[in-house]
């Protein structure tokens, strides 16, 4: 059912699930990533999609089953698996008391760049987002489109194989949130995964080439966004998204809200 | 580029021994690099009251530290008692190095964002863990150098080699008993609160370091003029809880030949107990990972705190509708936000504090028994200072840019905004304050003070509005950032505390007439009433002041 080359598997869970304090987040799921694909990773609130990311990150340990990235369990200790992986957190959070050029030396390090060539490049992609002369400005002053635009950078300025991107294009305007959206295209077309989650239907619905819903800690759903219109009668991916996680009442809440609004306004 | 810091270059010398450990030593050093880094950006607590934010302010904190140092040297050189001395010593030492421990170094213990942006890296946990430990250390080692480097050459002058020797060690186990308490605290506290009640307490802690440093200072050097002292020392078992007796055993051990059973069990203590600390520690400190976690969660009480009394104080001191919501709004704000309290909390203390400090000389000179006829009651009028600091602060906020609201809202008097702010400030803080500064005034100094005491809280009033006429003058509080909380007009602050003194001094001659009280209230309440018309005009009309 998947539409990628099925040659290289990149990323596996096996049997997956966690449990904070006695509830069930995430129930075992199996799931393979391969080469190339773009995985729109989605699902309401709450439903356990952070949750999947911080376990391939090693941010949360206590998971039951198994995480296998680039061939590697990551349960083993050893962390060198993360060389390859480029992560743009959900609350944006920087040491923002670093300049840019500071913070995305430093990243760049972490990932094992040496200074130079990581503070060289961080300029060069600035550069791209006209935002070389914030260069040596404190990440504090920037707005919250700015800030992304440095997320994002020290995302993949180790050329990593593989990218977790959690709402990546909060804050961007539209300009931006089109170099992003090409980018993402193709990164993919020169072979980099990339785990992608949002809750903007529509920009999931045209950059993925695969689709996972994940509801309740299960994945409900898993295939191309045509292969999905074609099980389900709805239209639009928020649609389709709508109908599998059960929910059909917008209609009726939104009534009732507005006639909260209008009762006894001024 | 980021400096090459000292620090590190020692640190450089064991390389071997950290490799050996385990840790990828050069990857742990750029991380250490990174953090001294954002630590010298950072504004120390001790340095909140002031106003210079230029150059380094972590060195310059240690400055001020080394320079605190020097109230340790009388201790040391004054006589043999060591374990009188020390016990002060260490108690002082304990005290500055705990609390500035939490309130400066709880944002590196407790920095979430560690997780994410290193924990994603390929870099090993030990690594990360060991980065933090040794920047802690470091922080430590510095802090504890600066305050006790001119206690420790002046010992090593006077008492000689030996006591050096051991201050030196003992110095050690001080800080390591004070990184690992701290830590233990919030391991306490992260177990049954979640973070917002630890952030509460750190805030609380930093507003007494703010408090203590300064009324420490004025309170000991008015007590400490005791130079023939001498103290007995008897033993008794709570003394074991005091933590500065067991660093003061050992001086009185190897230096005066006291080997009686207690001083030696207090020397056993000074060693094991920061031991058995660190074990406790490290079994704790996975929990303690976990527990961090919290300090992202809000599981806040979902339940309205006393809105009752809000709500009848609003009604009683408001006249509008819109002006009882600001009121509220205020009242919240000045409760409810902590950079606020950090910047206006100390000087409530100070406030509190001042006028005894003031009746000290007096009481120390002819005893209580003299107060009642004397006019040393008008040293109340020192609680006063507090005003032009709080008022000024009215106009910021760590949420300045919620401020927008203000301007959005359809409120035709734009004067409700800062009248709800003073009134909520007068009602909330400062009544609260002064009440019970008169009630223990009135204690000492008899009822006849009690006119005397309702001049002064007019006053009060009258100053608020001065100093909003002359500080402020804006039109909407709350709505500039505290970065700017520093720029103070040095002269309209020294002429509101002349203000103050001309307040007193008129009160003082108001007392040598008969009936001059009574007189100079009534003029007080008369000037109260017609300038709050004139600051605040009760008509619809924008105010014609100019935007900050």
């Amino acid at each position: 059912m998947n539409v990628a080359n099925q040659e290289e598997k990149i990323l596996s869970l096996t049997n997956l699930s966690m449990s904070y304090g006695g509830d069930l987040v995430l129930r075992w799921i199996d799931l393979d990533v391969y080469r190339g694909q773009i995985i729109g990773y989605i699902g309401p609130n709450g439903a356990g999609k952070s949750t999947t990311v911080k376990i391939m990150l090693g941010l949360v340990e206590g998971y039951n089953g198994t995480v296998e990235i680039f061939g590697q369990d990551i349960g083993n200790g050893d962390p060198s698996y993360k060389r390859k992986i480029g992560y743009v957190p959900e609350n944006a959070e920087v040491y923002d008391n670093l300049t840019a050029c500071e913070y995305l030396t430093f990243t760049g390090e972490m990932y094992g760049m040496d200074a130079e060539k990581a503070e060289r490049k961080a300029l060069l992609l600035l550069d791209k987002f006209d935002m070389r002369g914030v260069f040596h400005t404190k990440i504090s002053s920037f707005s919250k489109g700015m800030k992304q635009k440095v997320l994002i950078i020290s995302s993949l300025l180790h050329d990593p194989d593989l990218l977790f991107l959690d709402e990546p294009l909060s804050g961007l305007d539209a300009n931006s949130v089109m170099i992003i959206k090409e980018i993402l295209a193709q990164l993919a077309a020169e072979g980099k995964t990339i785990f992608y989650s949002s809750h903007i239907m529509e920009v999931v619905e045209k950059i993925s080439s695969r689709i996972v819903l994940l509801a309740d800690g299960k994945i409900v759903a898993d295939g191309t966004f045509a292969e999905l219109q074609a099980k389900n009668e709805e239209g639009t991916l928020e649609e389709i998204f709508n109908q599998l996680t059960g929910f059909n009442e917008h209609r009726e809440i939104a009534k009732s809200f507005v006639s909260i609004v209008r009762e006894g306004g001024s | 580029m980021m400096k090459n810091f000292l620090s590190l270059r020692m640190l450089d010398f064991c390389s071997r021994l950290f490799t050996m450990l385990g840790v990828d030593y050069p990857v742990m050093r750029r991380i250490l690099q990174v953090k001294l880094t954002m630590d010298q950006r950072r504004v120390p607590t001790i340095f909140e009251q002031s106003k210079t934010k230029e150059g380094n302010q972590f060195i310059k904190s240690l400055g001020l530290y080394a320079f605190y140092g020097l109230i340790l040297v009388p201790f040391i050189i004054f006589g043999d008692y060591y374990l009188f001395q020390m016990t002060l010593v260490f108690a002082m030492m304990m005290f500055i190095l705990m609390t500035t421990m939490i309130a400066d170094f709880s944002a590196v213990l407790l920095d979430v964002r560690d997780k994410n942006i290193l924990n994603t890296k390929p870099v090993n946990q030990r690594t990360v863990s060991t980065a933090k430990a040794v920047h802690v250390c470091i922080y430590m080692i510095q802090l504890t150098g600066a305050f006790a480097a001119v206690p420790l050459l002046v010992g090593l002058f006077v008492k000689g080699v030996l006591f050096t020797v051991i201050f030196l060690f003992e110095l050690l186990l001080v800080g390591m008993l004070i990184v690992v308490l701290t830590a233990l605290i919030y391991i306490f506290i992260l177990q049954f609160f979640d973070g917002e009640r630890l952030k509460d307490v750190i805030n609380y802690v930093q507003i007494l370091l703010s408090v203590g440093i300064v009324v420490g200072f004025q309170v000991m050097a008015r007590v400490f003029d005791f130079s023939d002292l001498n103290v007995d020392f008897t033993f008794q078992w709570w003394h074991l809880l005091l933590p500065p007796i067991w660093y003061s055993a050992p001086f009185e051990w190897l230096l005066n030949g006291n080997s009686a059973s207690y001083i030696i069990g207090y020397s056993i203590m000074s060693v094991v107990v920061p031991i058995a600390a660190i074990v406790l520690y490290s079994r704790l400190l996975p929990s303690f990972e976990r527990n961090l976690q919290k300090l992202l969660q809000y599981s806040g009480v979902n339940k309205r705190k006393a809105y009752r009394l809000d709500q009848l104080l609003a009604k009683i001191v408001c006249k509008t509708k819109e002006e009882r919501t600001f009121y509220r709004f205020s009242a919240l704000m000045m409760k409810q936000e902590r950079q606020f309290k950090l910047k206006v909390y100390p000087s409530l203390g100070f406030a509190f504090v001042f006028p005894f400090i003031f009746l000290f000389n007096e009481i120390s000179r002819n005893g209580f028994g003299s107060l009642p006829g004397s006019k040393y009651f008008l040293t109340i009028y020192f609680g006063n200072i507090m005003i032009p600091a709080v008022v000024h602060m009215l106009k910021f906020s760590s949420n300045y840019k919620g401020a927008w609201i203000f301007r959005a809202a359809p409120i035709r008097n734009e004067a409700i905004f800062y009248q709800s702010a003073l009134k909520a400030f007068l009602t909330k803080l400062y009544l609260p304050l002064m009440v019970l500064l008169s009630i223990i005034f009135v204690s000492m100094f008899s009822f006849r003070i009690v006119p005397d005491v309702i001049v002064v809280l007019l006053a009060g009033v009258l100053h608020a509005l001065l100093s909003y006429k002359l500080l402020n003058n804006q039109t909407h509080p709350f709505s500039r950032s505290f970065e700017f909380a520093s720029e103070v007009d040095t002269a309209k602050n020294i002429i509101l505390i002349a203000i103050i003194g001309g307040f007193a001094v008129l009160h003082y001659l108001a007392t040598l007439v008969p009936y001059g009280v009574l007189g100079y209230l009534g003029i007080v309440l008369i000037a109260v009433f017609i300038s709050w018309r004139l600051v605040f005009p009760a008509k619809e009309k924008k105010l014609l002041i100019s935007q900050a």
